[in-house]
């Protein structure tokens, strides 16, 4: 059944990105974006690897991947809020140390094989038809997520904290004024997103790909990126908007296994042709809804 | 440090033309990255002192510098194709797309062209071809930005993504050479339409003239003309040149058309010059290596061309890198990306009016 095969291979394929959006969907509502998403990934998706691959436990990979992302976004972090750089510049140059970081440390892995997450079907709910396969028949991570989507929108609508991370990003000065520090929180959420990116770079490699190549995220970092400003800098939403592009990544091979005669390449082009896509219809909506701190970094860039 | 800081670090309206305390910044990226990229590499066993001194020896081979001087020119190119946006306010991060796309409209232009008309005929087609393409690739951002806002710095680096399929989708099937036992790649260029040599047998080619004449192009529409003058005001503070009675959106429109057209002309240069058919990889990064090439150099254009021979050099020590110490040539994006950080993170002191 094509249609399920496409759902499922989007959850799969989407949970990745889920990760990545959210660590990002929590860095911009205080008020910093981060295009070095995409090397938080790469880091992450090597460091549980390569500790998997010495370990023998993908959960010691996670803990390393989620570590190794929330070091290269403090880097950003630094460069960003201590030493004033351009914000969308600054995330780029990330991205370059962490795909030259990962390029360096990661040939010995290239082919080398570990054990990764199974699949753990949930006993019952597996077997529900259509939703049964699409939902429950995943490896844990995948389970996670769907805990981390809601847990961070409480956190960030429902708790004192989140009126604290929210308020960095919207009205810096009036949070310093209630004797909160705004740059500590900024500090905080954008190595909390990159901890989060990480671990959506480890579920690539030790639960998805299974493997380790040099810029294995191949863009799923800026696609995370494009996703948290459609989905208006909301947790729930970018569940959605993460499987839709999971799905647009599965539909290719979906096809080929069945031996439709597409151009593969179309089809590769999909997930990015849809993000710019998505962004043209809810672009003008949306951009009322960023938090106005992060709103500044949007329009004209400083660039300098 | 307040909040208020934090926020004001952000919008304070910079100008380009800022030009105090920027050589001490140049002099320590300069001399902490290498310290940096040093230490990373004793980690993985190499021995940094060692690695260098291969770095260095190999530049002085007439045959690596000549290949210093390809690289440069493009990265020349691909640097400018930044900085010209840059300087009124757009962040073009889609160097790498508009490279690829000019490469594949050159191309296109070739396969029909070389073997019908003069060759200098058909290499003055292929860039006009290139640049236009290039610069309707970097149009689709700005038209993006300016109608529906999106910003320009993700739909770039989106279609970036889009480029490379487009022209894999091309030669894995359409274009796919017969005789490139089962390599997907195109016909290679017929000799006639290449661009010339300087020297027979070496790889010095004509593409680093038409660097330089960009270069001098840009700089004299930057520094010395009315839209030039107008691109700096609306990078400076867009709502003052709204209210002057600027039209801020063709102006955008133009910078980023620029930009594009010039990335376009990189991509003829790599591919007329030193590729001649298209394949998987051809680009190797040149759209991101430009990028950090004009923030290297502030987008100030004479600047650019020397952080394009800088980082020209340094990716030439990449491939010396990867034959003496075994270490992948990508490890250098570490030594750029250092310095890069050093000069981004060096600019001014967050709280302090510069």
């Amino acid at each position: 059944m094509i249609f399920v095969d496409v759902l499922a291979g989007g959850v799969r394929g989407g949970t990745a990105i889920l990760y990545a959006a959210l660590g990002e969907t929590l860095a911009e509502r205080a008020g910093v974006i981060n295009l070095g998403t995409e090397g938080s990934m790469l880091t992450g998706a090597l460091a549980a690897y390569a500790v998997t691959a010495g370990t023998g436990d993908p959960w010691a990979g996670v803990l390393a991947g989620a570590c190794a992302g929330a070091l290269l976004a403090a880097v950003h972090a630094f460069t960003v809020l201590s030493r004033g750089a351009n914000q969308l510049a600054t995330g780029l140059v990330v991205l370059f140390l962490g795909a030259g970081l990962t390029s360096m440390f990661g040939a010995a892995y290239v082919g080398r094989a570990i054990s990764p997450f199974q699949p753990y079907p949930i006993p019952g709910l597996s077997r529900i038809p259509w939703a049964g396969p699409i939902l429950f028949d995943h490896d844990p991570l995948v389970y996670a997520s769907y805990l981390l989507a809601p847990a961070l929108w409480w956190l960030l609508f429902r708790s004192r904290w989140g009126l604290v991370v929210r308020s960095a990003g919207e009205r810096p000065a009036v949070l310093a004024t209630y004797g909160h520090s705004p740059l500590l929180v900024r500090y905080l959420a954008v190595v909390g997103g990159g901890l989060l990116a990480g671990i959506g770079g480890a579920h690539l490699s030790t639960a998805y790909a299974n493997a380790w190549f040099e810029n294995m995220t191949a863009g799923r970092g800026f696609i995370a990126v494009a996703l948290v400003i459609f989905a208006a800098w909301h947790p729930l939403r970018a569940v959605g908007g993460a499987y839709l592009f999971g799905a647009a990544l599965a539909l290719s091979p979906a096809l080929q296994a069945r031996g439709y005669g597409f151009n593969q390449f179309a089809l590769d082009a999909l997930p990015y042709l849809v993000t710019i896509a998505a962004l043209i219809v809810l672009g003008r909506r949306q951009t009322g809804a960023a938090p106005e701190d992060l709103s500044r970094v949007f329009q004209l860039t400083p660039t300098r | 440090m307040t909040g208020a800081a934090v926020g004001a670090a952000e919008v304070r309206p910079q100008t380009v033309d800022n030009r105090q305390r920027s050589w001490p910044r140049w002099a320590a990226a300069v001399l902490a990255a290498p310290l940096i990229f040093g230490a990373f590499a004793a980690v993985k066993g190499v021995d940094p002192v060692a690695m260098y001194a291969d770095m260095l020896a190999s530049l002085a081979d007439p045959a690596q510098a000549q290949t210093v001087l390809v690289r440069a020119a493009i990265l020349l190119l691909a640097g400018l194709a930044v900085a010209v946006p840059a300087r009124a306010g757009l962040l073009n991060v889609g160097g790498e797309g508009q490279i690829v796309i000019g490469a594949v409209a050159a191309a296109g232009v070739g396969l029909v062209t070389d073997q019908r008309l003069p060759g200098g005929l058909a290499l003055v087609l292929m860039v006009v071809a290139a640049m236009a393409a290039g610069a309707a690739w970097a149009g689709i951002a700005a038209g993006l930005r300016l109608t529906a806002n999106v910003n320009e710095a993700i739909s770039t680096l989106l279609l970036n993504f889009v480029a490379i399929d487009i022209m894999l989708g091309l030669i894995y099937d359409p274009w796919k050479d017969a005789a490139g036992f089962g390599q997907p790649s195109s016909r290679p260029l017929e000799e006639t339409a290449r661009l010339p040599l300087f020297v027979t047998g070496g790889t010095l080619n004509a593409g680093i003239l038409l660097a330089l004449l960009a270069l001098a192009g840009v700089w004299f529409a930057t520094r010395r003309t009315a839209w030039g003058f107008r691109l700096r005001v609306v990078g400076g503070n867009p709502e003052a040149a709204r209210r002057a009675g600027m039209r801020v959106g063709p102006l955008l429109l133009s910078a980023m058309l620029v930009g594009g057209a010039l990335a376009g002309l990189a991509g003829l240069v790599h591919f007329a010059g030193t590729e001649f058919k298209l394949r998987p990889g051809m680009t190797t990064s040149f759209g991101y290596v430009g990028f950090l090439a004009s923030w290297l150099a502030l987008h100030r254009p004479l600047r650019v061309g020397l952080a394009a021979l800088l980082l020209a050099a340094i990716a030439m020590g990449g491939d010396s890198l990867q034959i003496d110490s075994g270490l992948p040539a990508a490890s250098l994006n570490v030594l750029m990306a250092v310095v890069l950080l050093v000069v981004l993170g060096t600019r001014r002191h967050p709280g302090r009016k510069s």
